[in-house]
């Protein structure tokens, strides 16, 4: 019902086709499930077929506000919502195609649901990662060294390790299981893409010298080795 | 100028901040340097207790800071070791009765009466730690072979090099040859290895040094003992001399024979 997905910009935050009070319901759990991920964030409002008044956007900034992250741009088509945007002072965008569908959920596994990914932001890390330190991040994240045990890397799209990863990553954070985790060592103590949560038996694994990859298949977060096209890449 | 300041830490408790701080003073001493050790836990002080100075304290730190007597007189000299003294913790009060800013004003008065200055942190990543740190530019980062002790390491360094610090070196201390043998224990080259800092020493659990630490009497007094020994090498090492790291191993005879005979 409703969307979050993250973009260059920041966070968008689809509402789809349900009323905006259903929507805010819903998103108001959403954030108490994962706010500390969004923490920050820009936000861009995408307005569905119920157009929003001045009042529903006050609703709306109130609720990311609590989670610190700041309404920026309402993405509408129609004239009432438009209204209520300018009257607020925030920027506006008319999406390009009046009226068009909002974009389906990023987390529903499709063949082309990958595309979603392409031109989203990554950054870059260039040092280890120390145990208590965090990496977060809307997009893509790219460590170069190692990521220590107790440290945690979150990111919105993809986790790429070239070092070891012993620490916890969660990948897809914003709900995407197409997300993907791959180190030239995966032995983290947690990981995590979209809502599905792995941990390693209990016990010890020889974690292997190769890299590895780690995605979702039927609802499970599998590892593979990195020496041909994995399925989830 | 003037003297090296260096800090003792380790987020964890218990690990041995306090007996390395005491015997490394010992052993730079020994090495003909001028060193005061400082002790920032205010309120669970400890290191006065392990250099057996503890009835010789009239003033401490606080004093110190809050102006009730001189540098001269807080400072206590070692029993043994002429070119080595104690500023010691306040028991009664607090971590905040100090702040990084007076630690910082009162190294600099230190600094000019010593080579070396040795600050004992107390445990943890608060105030107290942050006394601790702040006017140092070297560290010394005690941990033992425990999970635990080298993760809460790895958060200080963490901590220490988000500051700018480069300087930071490890202590690997109450290191069990016969576990790591057997592979129950995390080997010192795994710790360094996990940490990625320069190792200073290692240092073999010891019986004698519960029972010098309970005297008064740093181990480091004795050369001879095999923890003494470590401490010596970590002065001369922390002096610029190669002095090489001893690998870790259970022989029947050797430096670690003592522990053979007891298993």
């Amino acid at each position: 019902m409703v969307a979050i997905r993250g973009t260059r910009e920041g966070l968008t935050i689809a509402l789809g086709s349900s009323p905006v009070a259903e929507v805010l319901q819903e998103l108001a759990r959403h954030l108490q499930a994962q706010g500390a991920f969004f923490r920050g964030g820009m936000v861009a409002l995408e307005v569905g077929e119920h157009p929003v008044s001045a009042d529903d956007l006050v609703a709306f900034q109130k609720l990311i506000g609590e989670y610190d992250m700041t309404l920026r741009t309402v993405l509408a088509a129609d004239k009432a919502s438009q209204e209520a945007a300018l009257a607020l002072g925030l920027r506006l965008v008319s999406p390009p195609m009046p009226g068009a569908e909002v974009a389906p959920p990023p987390a529903a596994p499709s063949a082309t649901s990958n595309a979603s990914f392409e031109g989203v932001r990554g950054i870059l890390v260039r040092r280890r990662v120390r145990s208590g330190q965090v990496v977060r991040h809307t997009g893509h994240v790219v460590v170069i060294g190692d990521v220590h045990a107790g440290a945690e890397i979150v990111a919105g799209g993809d986790i790429v390790v070239w070092g070891r990863l012993f620490g916890t990553a969660h990948a897809g954070a914003a709900g995407d299981e197409n997300a993907i985790v791959c180190a030239l060592e995966l032995a983290p103590l947690q990981l995590r893409i979209g809502h599905v949560v792995a941990r390693p038996a209990e016990g010890e694994r020889q974690h292997p010298q190769y890299p590895e990859v780690a995605y979702v298949r039927d609802g499970l977060i599998v590892i593979d080795k990195w020496d041909r096209t994995p399925r989830g890449v | 100028m003037g003297a090296r300041v260096i800090t003792v830490t380790s987020g964890k408790g218990g690990v041995g901040k306090t007996t390395t701080t005491a015997n490394l003073g010992v052993a730079l001493a020994r090495q003909g340097k001028r060193v005061i050790i400082v002790d920032t836990d205010i309120g669970l002080r400890n290191l006065d207790v392990v250099m057996g100075l503890q009835n010789r304290i009239v003033y401490d730190i606080v004093d110190l800071v809050e102006g009730r007597c001189r540098l001269r007189q807080a400072l206590i000299r070692d029993r043994v070791m002429p070119e080595l003294y104690l500023l010691p913790a306040a028991q009664s009060r607090d971590k905040t009765a100090i702040s990084p800013t007076d630690m910082l004003r009162v190294c600099d008065q230190l600094r000019a009466e010593c080579d070396i200055v040795l600050i004992d942190s107390p445990a943890g990543i608060e105030r107290g730690f942050r006394n601790a740190v702040a006017p140092a530019e070297e560290f010394i980062l005690v941990t033992t072979p425990d999970q635990t002790a080298v993760q809460d390491v790895d958060r200080v360094v963490g901590l220490l090099e988000a500051e700018g610090h480069r300087a930071l070196r490890l202590v690997i201390n109450r290191v069990r040859p016969a576990l790591v043998k057997r592979n129950e224990s995390l080997s010192p080259q795994a710790i360094v290895e996990m940490l990625a800092i320069e190792l200073l020493g290692i240092v073999p659990e010891a019986e004698e040094i519960i029972i010098s630490n309970g005297r008064g009497t740093p181990i480091a007094y004795n050369a001879q003992s095999a923890a003494g020994r470590a401490y010596h090498d970590m002065a001369r090492r922390l002096l610029g001399e190669a002095v090489p790291i001893p690998p870790v191993e259970v022989r029947p005879r050797g430096p670690w024979a003592w522990l053979h005979r007891r298993s």
